[in-house]
């Protein structure tokens, strides 16, 4: 059994067979194995085993065993390792280049062996490492000397200089204070280095771990003083980390034990320094203490824990202050901007005394920042938000937005102590995510809910008055067109100027005491609502002059010129005079949709939009759960303007249209149709309510980043779209109509008030009495006159061409700017093609003497030039046709039958607009034709035989 | 028959290399990683009509292993995450496993080849934890005798290295 003869000695049989029988009677462990046996064994173990053969020593040495021990100390760097490796590497190509291979070898046995002296010109790892080993040893056989009796005394070989550090025995217990921090990454040399500290601690743990009482362990009569006391707990406890060998956990128990003992000692100092408020003195010292010890948490806690600042009345206000302090269902948040301003100044102050007493003042701080969001902000919004919720919801909306903007303004502008203003950003966002969380979500429902339920309850009151409004009161006008688009252009800019305007939910208005919540408008212009002594409701601000319309529905016109009320409340700002002015000049639209409702809709969007906004800088979930939101309003904002409110009064409308028929109006003199003059008010409010959203959109939700632009997915956009759809469909819907009851009325104009002697003065009134049913002939004035002054005096157009012209014109120039150009186009050339047909019809109605035609060339001038201004060319053609079709009535058909065929006959003359049978159609329409018709019809097919 | 059910009642018989023939449960059995990749390789029905051979472990050596199965076939099966080469602490062996182990040396490291073999872990773990207590507070000298060890060291060498790694004498 025994094998201790030298391995030199197995050549003889006996051994052999000797080694072969121990091998069958017992199973040797493969290597594996052993190295996983290795790995529970305590150190001094482990060098023993290292004795028992070289196959052993090899694996007992192997650096990863090492590696991994002073890895899980936390010292081990591999970054560190490799750089130094690779110095190594390149320091030992040098020396080979130099051909010093006798140092290289000495350096590879160096292991175990004094190293040889000439190496102290190169700094060479291995050596570096036995140097230090060895002064280490001397160093702590003489330390430990003092301590214990009976340490084994060590003789040191060769001894190097040391590095000044370690040579100084007064020194000592620093060094062995560092020696984790001081451990070096060496590749090779990690089992010296684990020595290195292992022979520095191990005496300590192992001595603790076996110490009955907290007053026996060495480590606290080595070191006095209780800085040292827990830097040399804090280097046992890493150094724990490594042991793994059986019984670890007893081990680490007891040092745990030992380390609380300690903590809970020095803890009790640094409370009796807190109870008198020693900052500099006790709570500073022992603060250090315990962040040496474990990073000070204890401390920490309990500065943060027992801190005054949690029971000091003057920062504990009641939140009930912001709604007791208001009117009945308002909130003011003055109350909590003070709130926040005293905690701020508290929470300052505090973190100059936490600077002063901690050695890492930032966590300490965030951890105190912390604690106040949750013991007192917390506490103070919960209750308010409460409270808020079930009064009423638009203050709750306030309340929330408002509050969430203080909080966040407070924890950005807290003055962190040195080395933590970095994360300051990051930290506010963090605590005011904290403190809203729990309301987030039910306050983003709320504000859409509330904006919704707000908007259609606007629409729906609109509508009931209108119902209750006798619809058969509506009287239609027709406004000075002259200014319209820079009427739109003014309006436009104020809006635009009351949009751009900073949302200021806070803190402005909070200097304003009593001022109502949701009229951001208002708010923004603190002085609008003193001017009429009392708080305005929201709702009323931007619309006035609504109210009491309805109420006087019979004399709008009066209405009209007399807007603004005088009497009335006056106008809250700019913006709402221009809409009230704008109003009074579209009251014939009021029975369709009021600008004024859109401009409250937007209004309130525009609030909602702004109290959500602020939470978007939260980043992150809540961030983006804001933003949805916002862009939730704003569609909701154009499904209820869009599909409550503009799509039914188009609807309306174009209803009118449809139902418009001439001869059931009574006054034609008026100069417009009324259902298409109100449409076409409607399509310029319409338009200009497009343009609102659009700013209102570029402005609130593009320019922010709130919604992309350019996303084409984005449900903002695509509801802009929509919206946009929406409006151009109706305003084509309603066009087409109008351009039908347009042509009515050129018709119904044409029918009545064209006299039978406007185009035939010679005919006798017998003709005109039994065409026309003349008893309710409503142009008696215009139709009056040509009776006695026909005979080819007036040589202008008649009447009836210039109402008609009138008539087309006033409607096509309506519609300038307040479309789109391509359906303007479009627009203009149908009411041309229309207006070009109904003048044909009626022409062929007429019969037109020779003395008639300078009329009629007159008017059908009238039209030429009129369709010019369209600068349609297409158009043009016609008119010109038509134009030179009117001369063949010029021509005397007694003497000239021949050259009137050849005109008829003349297709190129008319543009090819009029074949030469329609030309005979006209033709026929003279006054003379059964004189002349035969030489005509003689010369033309007389002409035509010539031809053929 | 191959439903999840079947398998805590499910056997199979495990073939030693000395011919004997032990019907285990399959979940037992399952213990062994090397067992349970083989069901799952050649499925159930092959498993459920022949006996698995295990070539390299023996009767008795295979009957303690079972029952070491046995005993922590309720046990979680420990992932395989600590494989990092920074060794995780492990657990002191428990009472049971201490009396368990109390086997001659030779039975002690057949427990233990067979658990390498038959992928064990945590046998392999308590085989080797009572390996490390055998060796503790031994003299090199012992250690040799024990793990049958041939010392090639010169005397000197030895002294050498007890030298080198005097920080870590027991004192």
């Amino acid at each position: 059994m025994s094998t201790t003869a030298p391995p030199r000695a197995g050549n003889s049989i006996l051994k052999t067979l000797q080694a072969t029988e121990m091998i069958d009677s017992k199973p040797v462990l493969p290597a594996e194995i052993i190295v996983a046996i290795l790995d529970y064994l305590p150190v001094s173990d482990l060098m023993r085993f290292a004795r028992t053969s070289r196959r052993m020593r090899e694996m007992v040495y192997d650096d990863t065993h090492w590696v991994a021990r002073l890895r899980s100390m936390g010292c081990w760097d591999e970054t560190e390792a490799r750089r130094r490796f690779e110095d190594a590497m390149k320091r030992r190509r040098e020396l080979a280049n130099r051909g010093s291979v006798g140092a290289s070898g000495g350096v590879v046995a160096a292991v175990g062996q004094k190293p040889p002296t000439m190496s102290t010109t190169l700094f060479d790892a291995s050596v570096e490492e036995e140097r230090r080993r060895q002064v280490f040893l001397q160093r702590q056989q003489q330390h430990m000397a003092e301590v214990r009796d009976g340490f084994e005394t060590l003789t040191v070989t060769g001894p190097q200089p040391p590095r000044p550090p370690f040579q100084d025995p007064s020194k000592d217990p620093e060094a062995l204070l560092n020696v984790i921090k001081s451990a070096q990454s060496v590749r090779g040399h990690a089992r010296h280095e684990y020595g290195r500290i292992y022979g520095a601690l191990a005496p300590f743990y192992f001595d603790l771990a076996s110490a009955k009482t907290h007053t026996d362990p060495i480590v606290f009569q080595v070191f006095r003083d209780p800085e040292r006391q827990a830097q040399m707990l804090a280097n046992l406890r890493l150094f724990a980390e490594s042991d793994w060998a059986q019984g670890w956990r007893q081990r680490e128990e007891k040092l745990a034990s030992m380390t609380a003992i300690f903590e809970s000692a020095v803890l009790r100092e640094f409370e009796q320094g807190y109870e008198f408020w020693d900052v500099d003195g006790r709570m500073k010292k022992y603060a250090g203490v315990l962040n040496v010890l474990n990073g000070g948490s204890a401390s920490i806690d309990l500065f943060i824990h027992k801190h005054p600042i949690f029971a000091d009345r003057e920062v504990l206000a009641n939140a009930m202050d912001c709604v007791n302090q208001a009117p009945a269902d308002h909130v003011t948040l003055e109350p909590s901007r003070r709130f926040f301003d005293v905690l701020l100044r508290k929470v300052n102050e505090q973190a100059a005394i936490i600077e002063r007493i901690f050695p890492d003042p930032g966590p300490v701080f965030w951890a105190f920042v912390d604690k106040v969001r949750e013991d007192v902000i917390m506490e103070y919004a919960t209750p308010l938000f409460d409270e808020t919720h079930e009064r009423s919801i638009p203050s709750y909306l306030k309340s929330v937005s408002g509050l969430f903007e203080q909080t966040l303004n407070f924890f950005r502008t807290l003055t962190p102590p040195k080395g933590a203003a970095g994360e300051q950003e990051a930290k506010a966002k963090e605590f005011a995510l904290k403190v809203f969380e729990p309301h987030l979500d039910l306050y983003l429902q709320d504000e859409q809910d509330n904006f919704t339920k707000n908007a259609e309850q606007e629409v729906g009151e609109w509508e009931k008055k209108l119902s209750d409004q006798d619809a058969t009161f509506e009287s239609f006008y027709l406004s000075s067109f002259n200014n319209r688009q820079a009427d739109k252009k003014d309006f436009l800019t104020s809006f635009k100027k009351v949009v751009m305007m900073p949302v200021s939910v806070l803190p402005t208005s909070l200097s304003l005491p009593g001022l109502p919540i949701g009229s951001p408008f208002g708010s923004s212009k603190p002085a609008a609502p003193s001017a009429n002594g009392n708080t305005l409701q929201p709702a009323a601000s931007p619309q006035p002059s609504r109210p009491h319309s309805p109420s006087l529905p019979s004399s709008a016109s009066l209405d009209r010129t007399g807007s603004p009320m005088p009497g009335k409340a006056a106008p809250s700002d700019e913006l709402a005079a221009k809409a009230a002015l704008m109003t009074s000049r579209l009251e014939g639209i009021k029975s369709l949709f009021s600008i004024e409702v859109a401009l409250s809709l937007v209004h309130s969007a525009k609030a909602s939009l702004g109290r959500v906004a602020v939470f978007i800088q939260l980043g992150g979930q809540a961030g983006g759960e804001a933003r949805e939101q916002c862009e939730s309003i704003f569609v909701a904002l154009l499904r209820i303007l869009g599909g409550r409110h503009i799509k039914p009064g188009f609807d309306r409308a174009v209803a009118h249209l449809s139902q418009y028929n001439p001869r059931e109006v009574s006054q034609h003199d008026k100069g417009g149709v009324a259902p298409l003059v109100t449409f076409i008010e409607l399509v310029n409010v319409g338009d200009l309510i497009s343009q609102m959203i659009d700013v209102f959109y570029e402005q609130q939700l593009a320019g922010p980043k709130i919604a992309d632009r350019n996303d084409f997915l984005d449900p903002s956009v695509l509801a802009k779209k929509k919206f946009e759809q929406m409006l151009d469909e109706s305003v084509a819907a309603g066009l087409n109509k109008g351009i039908d009851v347009l042509m009515d009325e050129v018709e119904y104009i044409c029918a009545t008030t064209q006299l039978p002697t406007d185009y035939n003065p010679a005919a006798v009134a017998l003709e005109s009495e039994s065409a026309f049913a003349s008893t309710e002939k409503p142009a008696a004035g215009a139709g009056g006159l040509p009776h006695t002054m026909s005979a080819g005096l007036d040589i202008g157009p008649t009447p009836t061409a210039q109402r008609i012209r009138d008539l087309v014109a006033s409607h096509t120039d309506m519609l300038v700017g307040s479309t789109d150009k391509s359906m303007l186009d479009v627009f203009n050339g149908e009411v041309g093609l229309r207006l070009f047909a109904a003048v044909c019809k009626h022409l062929k109605r007429q019969r037109i003497s020779t003395e008639g035609a300078i009329k009629l060339i007159a008017d059908m001038n009238l039209y030429f030039e009129w369709i010019r201004t369209l600068k349609n060319q297409d158009l043009l053609a016609y008119f010109k046709a038509l134009r030179e079709l009117s001369q063949i009535y010029l021509i005397d058909g007694k003497h000239h039958a021949k050259e009137m065929a050849t005109i008829i006959a003349d297709g190129d003359r008319f543009g090819g607009i009029f074949r030469a049978e329609e030309v005979y159609e006209y033709a026929e329409r003279r006054a003379d034709w059964y004189q002349v018709r035969r030489d005509v019809e003689r010369a033309m097919y007389g002409l035509e035989c010539a031809v053929i | 028959m191959s439903s999840e059910k079947d398998k805590s009642t499910q056997k199979v018989t495990l073939a030693s290399n000395d011919g004997s023939h032990i019907e285990v449960d399959r979940v037992v059995a399952e213990r062994s990683m090397l067992i349970k990749n083989l069901i799952e390789d050649l499925g159930d029905d092959s498993v459920s009509t022949a006996a698995i051979p295990i070539p390299n472990v023996n009767d008795p050596v295979l009957r303690k292993v079972v029952e070491w199965c046995e005993k922590h076939r309720g046990d979680s099966q420990q992932s395989t995450e600590e494989e990092n080469d920074s060794r995780k602490k492990t657990t002191d062996i428990d009472e049971w496993d201490q009396k368990f182990m109390q086997v001659d040396q030779e039975m002690l490291f057949e427990i233990i080849l067979a658990a390498n073999y038959l992928d064990i872990k945590a046998l392999l773990d308590v085989g080797c934890k009572t390996v490390a207590n055998m060796i503790k507070g031994k003299s090199p000298e012992e250690i040799r005798k024990t793990f049958n060890i041939t010392n090639d060291f010169t005397p000197e060498e030895e002294e050498q290295i007890r030298r080198e790694n005097e920080w870590a004498e027991d004192r």
